[in-house]
């Protein structure tokens, strides 16, 4: 009885050894390196609000008037001009943005030749320096 | 006994194969439901900025991409500045409420801040009035 019970098991064991897990473990390899490859490609987005001011109007007269950083090229840096103020860099555009009244807000303008990255700078800037109303005046065409 | 023991032998034979076929067919259409999203985006250089998180769930009415050539893509498809008012003054029409017609803006970094004006000049006049400027986080220096 015995001898028969270990003779049975010997060959359930050996049918269950016949199993093609081969072409299983490529494919879950295969999506393994798939899925390893494509996540470290891609790069997580990120974004910088802002709301669009027409030159022409939008404020009213009895509206405290946003300050406005104007973006101008000198050959191929930026030149962030505050009022009568001029900066080079993002981190001075920080410190100058952080030392003047947040409740008017702030807009930003820029040349139409200016790379769009400078635009990026000033409103990043912006929003750095602790402005909450902030805008983009685009320049009519 | 000598037929059940014949039985039992075919039964253990278990074919992978179908079984792989599902799978296959499972991933294949989880990876296309769920990067759909991603399918409205087309490959641009963005600024680098730290910006903010984009918000799960909060995405935007409307994606236009800007290339460095200064043409202007809606969902992966080249558009020219008339049919994006168009798809604009459609999508307002649909929110009922211009305020909530969110619009991203993806550009090339290196795009000259002019094609940024006609896109916006050409949405104001539709009534979107907020914007976002799409970045990316890695890296420096505008």
């Amino acid at each position: 009885m015995g001898l028969k019970r270990s003779q049975r098991s010997a060959k359930r064991s050996s049918h269950l050894g016949v199993l093609p897990l081969t072409s299983m473990i490529d494919v879950v390899f295969l999506l393994l390196v798939y899925f390893l490859v494509t996540s470290s490609f891609a790069q997580p987005e990120r974004d910088l609000p802002s709301s669009v001011q027409t030159d022409g109007g939008g404020v009213r007269s009895s509206e405290l008037q946003p300050q406005i950083v104007v973006i101008e090229l000198q050959g191929s840096e930026a030149v962030y001009r505050v009022g009568s103020n001029r900066v080079l860099t993002q981190d001075g555009l920080t410190q100058l943005l952080r030392s003047l009244p947040k409740a008017p807000g702030i807009a930003v303008k820029a040349q139409r030749e200016v790379p769009i990255r400078f635009i990026a700078v000033a409103m990043q800037a912006s929003q750095d320096a602790g402005f909450t109303r902030r805008s983009y005046v685009p320049t009519d065409r | 006994m000598g037929s059940s023991r014949k039985q039992l032998g075919h039964h253990l034979v278990v074919d992978l194969t179908p079984m792989i076929d599902v799978v296959f067919q499972l991933i294949i259409f989880f990876m296309l439901t769920s990067h759909l999203g991603d399918l409205r985006r087309t490959e641009i250089d963005l600024p680098r900025q730290p910006g903010q998180e984009q918000q799960d769930g909060e995405d935007a009415a409307m994606i236009i991409d800007i290339d460095q050539a200064g043409n202007y893509f809606v969902e992966s498809i080249q558009v020219d500045l008339n049919e994006i008012h168009r798809i604009a003054a459609a999508g307002i029409a649909k929110e009922d409420i211009t305020s909530s017609f969110d619009v991203l803006i993806r550009p090339d970094r290196f795009a000259p801040a002019e094609y940024l004006d006609r896109l916006l000049n050409k949405l104001s006049g539709v009534g979107v009035s907020h914007w976002k400027l799409g970045t990316r986080a890695s890296g420096g220096a505008g």
